[in-house]
């Protein structure tokens, strides 16, 4: 029997996590420039403090990504005897709730300076000697918060595929959908130039609704991944396959007259907790670890198998199915 | 507004294309009357009456007893000799006339006001046109040290300036009437002229001086604004004829 926490990734997948890790240093950075850029250019634009929170907040998913690669691999120990796996799904909670918070917070702050008729001042400054207004400042501002956060994004996609990382791949998401925000600011700032003030209001609140829409979305996904819910593919949209396949596969050997399977998602990696009816109890033991040896090449991601066998199977969510004999019947 | 102070970052290093950018930006824009007002107030003033607030904060207003006199009137009445406008002053306490621009009813509002104004929130507050520094200073024929702890500083009393001169390890000496105190002083940097002493170099706080306008009338702030950025030798010309104590 193989013990969770001997490795994480085989070795291709290493590599594509390496290459994730140094694309998140690389969001990290940039980051904290368009933050800056955008925080000299601020001003009283309600729409350009939304954008700004936004980009802050959009680094809690990449720095506890990296924070997350830095333990989630370290050995169980008596403290921990399941590993860090799960570390993921704590940072991405955070995550979460830190997006839903904002939102929420940056939706009624608009919504009551709108209601209070409040138009945004926005004055000269000289950066040159010469007086221009802040507000052309905002635009390039904004065009440099968005598009190199796009690029990242759509490269980080697919790795957060291949890695089934949900952090990453939300985090993905987020920087995919900032230009977004940077077009809506970008148009409340031209509507204060225009002198039609509650465009940026408006252009606030439509952010923020994107923000808490954002946030509510992942905490949702990071409480089910917290509640050991059904493991789900990395963008939450299907099932994932595997707890099926590994009955298949059981059903398929000559010992086993039934099986179920619960699989447990610890961040990138898989638990699963397998009862068998076996037809036969001679030479179970040896049986049992040669199953559990088999299933768990099936997929990398598969870091433990138990398999206990059982005399009799029960399941509670067998008890409202239609046909439990013929599920039974299925092996013979 | 804060922020505008960290521009001076933006001044090095390379941004060349950020400037075109901008400028470009500025040039194409402009040209469609942007920043717009949304009440109107620079087309209304313009020409007609502007409606300004004043409360007593010498130098900067003297409330007089006919006309209002001080460093930031002769500003305003030279940036209304520009934009023909005629100027009725409003007399009242900082809540009276910030409760007015609050709805329009004033156009600019004086009186001595800083980037620290606790009404930022309820007005717009111009880029600031001038920085003044509150110093220790002491008599031009003794020598000038920026250690002054245990040093006999004179200071009004019951001012900010005493507050800020607590803070230090100099010893607080207050009087009725600075000018009539001999040896070191707190006061503000532009009366060191007036009363013959020379900085030490020490700072006790720093003002950004400023007007404020009705919330989001961008035209007519950044008109304003640009009219003060234009003057500041003028500026500092009216700091001297009018700063003394």
């Amino acid at each position: 029997m193989r013990f969770s926490g001997d490795f994480e990734f085989p070795p291709d997948k290493a590599k594509a996590n390496d290459r994730a890790i140094r694309l998140e240093w690389i969001t990290v950075g940039y980051l904290v420039s368009a933050i800056f850029f955008i925080y000299i250019t601020l001003g009283s634009s309600q729409a350009m403090k939304a954008a700004w929170i936004e980009d802050i907040l959009s680094l809690v998913p990449s720095i506890s990504f990296l924070i997350v690669a830095r333990i989630r691999n370290r050995a169980p120990n008596e403290h921990f005897p399941f590993g860090y796996h799960r570390a993921i799904n704590v940072g991405y909670l955070c995550a979460s709730v830190a997006l839903a918070v904002m939102g929420v917070y940056i939706l009624y702050d608009s919504i009551s300076k709108l209601a209070a008729f409040e138009h945004a001042p926005i004055g000269l400054v000289q950066p040159w000697g010469e007086p221009i207004w802040l507000g052309w400042f905002m635009l390039p501002a904004l065009v440099y918060s968005a598009v190199p956060a796009v690029i990242l994004g759509r490269i980080k996609i697919p790795l957060a595929r291949e890695l089934h990382d949900k952090v990453l791949y939300a985090d993905a998401q987020m920087n995919k959908a900032d230009w977004l925000t940077a077009v809506a600011a970008m148009v409340g700032v031209l509507g204060i130039g225009f002198g039609l003030w509650w465009l940026d209001s408006i252009a606030a609140i439509l952010i923020s609704l994107d923000i808490t829409h954002d946030g509510i979305k992942n905490l949702r996904t990071a409480t089910a991944g917290l509640m050991d819910a059904r493991p789900t593919i990395v963008d939450g949209s299907a099932v994932d396959p595997l707890p099926e396949r590994l009955r298949t596969e059981l059903l398929a050997m000559d010992w086993v007259r039934d099986a179920v399977v619960r699989v447990r998602e610890d961040g990138h990696v898989f638990f699963a907790d397998i009862q068998v009816e076996p037809a036969t109890n001679e030479g179970l033991t040896s049986k049992v670890e040669r199953a559990a040896r088999d299933l768990i090449h099936i997929d990398w991601r598969l870091l433990d198998v138990i398999i206990m066998p059982v005399a009799k199977i029960e399941d509670p969510r067998r008890a409202d199915s239609d046909q439990p004999d013929v599920r039974r019947g299925s092996k013979t | 507004m804060e922020t505008l102070g960290s521009f001076a970052l933006l001044t090095s290093g390379n941004h060349e294309p950020v400037k075109r950018l901008v400028i470009l930006l500025a040039i194409t824009l402009a040209a469609c009357g942007v920043p717009r007002d949304p009440e109107g107030t620079l087309a209304r003033v313009s020409g007609g009456v502007m409606r300004v607030g004043v409360t007593d904060a010498p130098p900067w207003v003297e409330v007089g007893d006919t006309a209002p006199d001080g460093i930031e009137v002769r500003l305003v009445e030279q940036f209304a000799e520009e934009i023909e406008a005629e100027i009725e002053w409003v007399e009242g306490s900082e809540q009276e006339l910030f409760g007015a621009l609050r709805f329009h009813e004033l156009d600019l509002v004086l009186g001595g006001l800083t980037t620290e104004t606790p009404w930022s929130a309820e007005a717009s507050i111009t880029h600031p046109y001038l920085t003044t520094a509150t110093l220790v200073a002491v008599p031009a024929d003794s020598e000038a040290s920026e250690d002054i702890s245990g040093l006999e500083v004179g200071v009004e009393a019951n001012t900010e300036i005493a507050g800020l001169l607590r803070k230090t390890d100099a010893r607080v000496v207050e009087v009725d009437d600075i000018e009539d105190h001999e040896g070191p002083v707190a006061i503000e940097n532009y009366l060191t002229d007036d009363l013959d002493v020379v900085d030490t170099g020490v700072r006790l706080g720093e003002s950004d001086h400023v007007f404020a306008l009705p919330m989001g009338e961008n035209d007519w702030m950044t008109t304003v604004e640009a009219f003060l950025l234009e003057r500041p030798d003028e500026i500092k010309q009216l700091l001297d004829e009018l700063g003394t104590p």
